[in-house]
């Protein structure tokens, strides 16, 4: 028997748990080519801005241990040619897709969020409140409970649909702002984002990135990222989209047994364009294997 | 599959062989043939475990029928960190991880062209295809090779369509082989004696040291002779999600980023900001 590996998000019915992470699918279509995208329960596709946008200079990435740098800053294609060009051709793929959204004002994050809601084939809007790499790319909002209590209001008011809200790690109190999403009306959090980190060279004397800083992301940040999802999950009852560090199927099931609903898979699309479909079939194979025949018998079911 | 659509493949490595100090001629075999254009790449890793994290973009070097339908690739390499150490550590039998073949390779298109083909240290892995080709169309070429000393030029049985003199010039900084010199000098200094009409109806292809290609670069420029400049960057993904490997190019008035791994990693050399 085939697992039943359907999620819901509130409202929102998923084939199954596994996402792509925004900023690391580009938009949808560039997978296309190695498997058939309508596989993956959403893609949520690179952070969209009111209008196109340039990003950093490079240098933009750089390796560290077991994970990577990026100050990518939020280079993009803007709300209206992903409205023209994009999404038009992820409905004719058969595509579940959300749009991670970002502004520089609170009234650019409603605009974008507007121009968005009457895209009928949209899944979500997932508002980025945590791009550290950009100083209006949400950090403003995400750091504190009240920032994000106004922008998720707002935003809230300006959509109707599903509102998913992206956390950043770089606070000191992760579940007081996961709290102030779910307060503020938004129908899931997803989490974590980067992690603020920086390298630099000893020889050259100079930082590795031309933005000094940049976001961790990779294996080398699952930990941090497994215990925030697990703090969030017993604070607020919305679901949570767990994110951080994840390559293989253990690693998304990890996340679901301390209680996320879905997963988003990131970096490791980098290293490998197969990886998000691998993890979907991991799941379902070790659902099958320990003859479970719905993923709710799993998920949250850390022992004590 | 069309064997010049890009897939990700579990290949097994062949071969894994050093030569001289710093290079390695990787052979793998993948479950289908594979075809490339001159100047395209593709993204390998085959190391175990998550550090470093990220494949290693190598120009493809050569790519065939393997048998029972199979495919082989071939590639040229230098070690310069971590992640191509590691490589060289890999021996036949060992899988390999290869998506390929990415970007836009080089132009080789226009009839009555005359190229010359420029390779800075381990560039000429990337310009080597193009002379291949170029020889299988007996189009009209020649190829300068150029690296800081002798051990550091490719091996004379590894150019395509032979080392004949007039066509392969080969040279080294302090002297070892060839003439002496840099290779961007030797070039800029051919270039100065050509006729207008020549230099309108050359096209230069290459790939080496950013400093090399900008000099180069400018001194076509200045003469109306056309050049396609193939350029490395550190990249994460190699198919364009990450946006990661960008450079400043120039589009009209104005400049944008754009991906190495997509735009390029061929670009016309007119329109790289330096």
């Amino acid at each position: 028997m085939t697992p039943d590996l359907a999620v819901s998000l509130g409202s929102l019915r998923l084939k199954n748990p596994v996402m792509s992470a925004s900023g690391t699918f580009g938009y949808g279509l560039e997978f296309a080519p190695f498997y058939d995208i309508s596989r993956l329960g959403a893609i949520v596709v690179k952070g969209l801005s009111l209008a196109p946008a340039q990003g950093n200079p490079p240098g933009r990435i750089v390796e560290t241990a077991s994970g990577m740098l990026n100050a990518i800053g939020l280079q993009n294609i803007g709300v209206e040619r992903f409205l023209a060009d994009v999404a038009p051709r992820l409905s004719d793929a058969g595509a579940t897709f959300a749009a991670n959204i970002y502004g520089r004002t609170i009234e650019e994050y409603e605009a974008v969020a507007e121009r968005l809601s009457g895209l009928a084939s949209l899944a979500a809007i997932e508002v980025n409140a945590s791009c550290p790499n950009v100083k209006e790319g949400g950090m403003a909002f995400g750091a504190t409970p009240e920032g994000i209590s106004l922008l998720t209001g707002r935003v809230r008011r300006a959509t109707g649909k599903p509102l998913w809200v992206k956390l950043s790690p770089n606070v000191a109190d992760i579940a007081s702002i996961a709290a102030a999403a779910e307060d503020s009306g938004a129908d899931a959090v997803s989490l974590i984002n980067t992690i603020v980190g920086m390298a630099v060279d000893h020889r050259t004397r100079r930082a590795r990135l031309a933005n000094v800083t940049g976001g961790l992301s990779g294996p080398a940040i699952k930990p941090v990222a497994l215990r925030m999802v697990w703090e969030v999950c017993r604070r607020v009852k919305i679901p949570v989209i767990g994110i951080g560090g994840i390559q293989t199927a253990s690693d998304a099931l990890e996340f679901l047994l301390v209680g996320a609903q879905a997963v988003q898979v990131g970096t490791a699309n980098f290293r490998n364009p197969m990886a998000c479909v691998e993890i979907l079939e991991g799941i379902e194979a070790f659902l099958r294997e320990e003859r479970l025949h719905d993923i709710g018998d799993y998920r949250g079911k850390l022992l004590p | 599959m069309s064997p010049s659509r890009m897939r990700f493949a579990a290949g097994r490595i062949v071969r894994n062989e050093g030569h001289g100090e710093i290079f390695y001629r990787l052979e793998a075999s993948l479950p289908e043939p594979v075809e490339f254009d001159p100047g395209q790449f593709a993204m390998v890793s085959g190391w175990p475990g998550n550090d470093p994290l990220l494949p290693r973009p190598l120009a493809i070097f050569r790519a065939g029928q393997g048998t029972k339908g199979k495919g082989t690739v071939e590639f040229v390499y230098k070690v310069v960190g971590r992640g191509t150490a590691l490589l060289s550590g890999l021996h036949p039998g060992d899988p390999l991880s290869l998506t390929l073949p990415l970007g836009r390779g080089f132009d080789l298109g226009k009839d009555g062209r005359r190229y010359w083909l420029v390779g800075g240290g381990v560039g000429f892995a990337t310009v080597f295809p193009a002379a291949a080709m170029l020889a299988r169309r007996r189009a009209e070429y020649e190829m300068f090779l150029g690296s800081r000393t002798r051990d550091q030029l490719p091996p004379k049985e590894w150019t395509p369509g032979g080392s004949a003199a007039g066509r392969v010039h080969r040279c080294t900084e302090d002297g070892t082989a060839g003439s002496f010199g840099r290779v961007t000098d030797i070039v800029k200094e051919r270039m100065a004696v050509l006729t207008e009409a020549e230099a309108s109806r050359l096209t230069i292809l290459a790939c080496g040291p950013r400093e090399m290609l900008k000099e180069i670069a400018r001194a076509a420029a200045s003469l109306g002779a056309g050049m396609q400049a193939a350029l490395e960057n550190h990249m994460a993904c190699g198919f364009g999600v990450c946006w990661g490997c960008v450079v400043a190019l120039r589009e009209g008035e104005k400049t944008g980023y754009r991906r190495v791994c997509r735009e390029g990693p061929v670009f016309d050399a007119r329109e790289v900001v330096w």
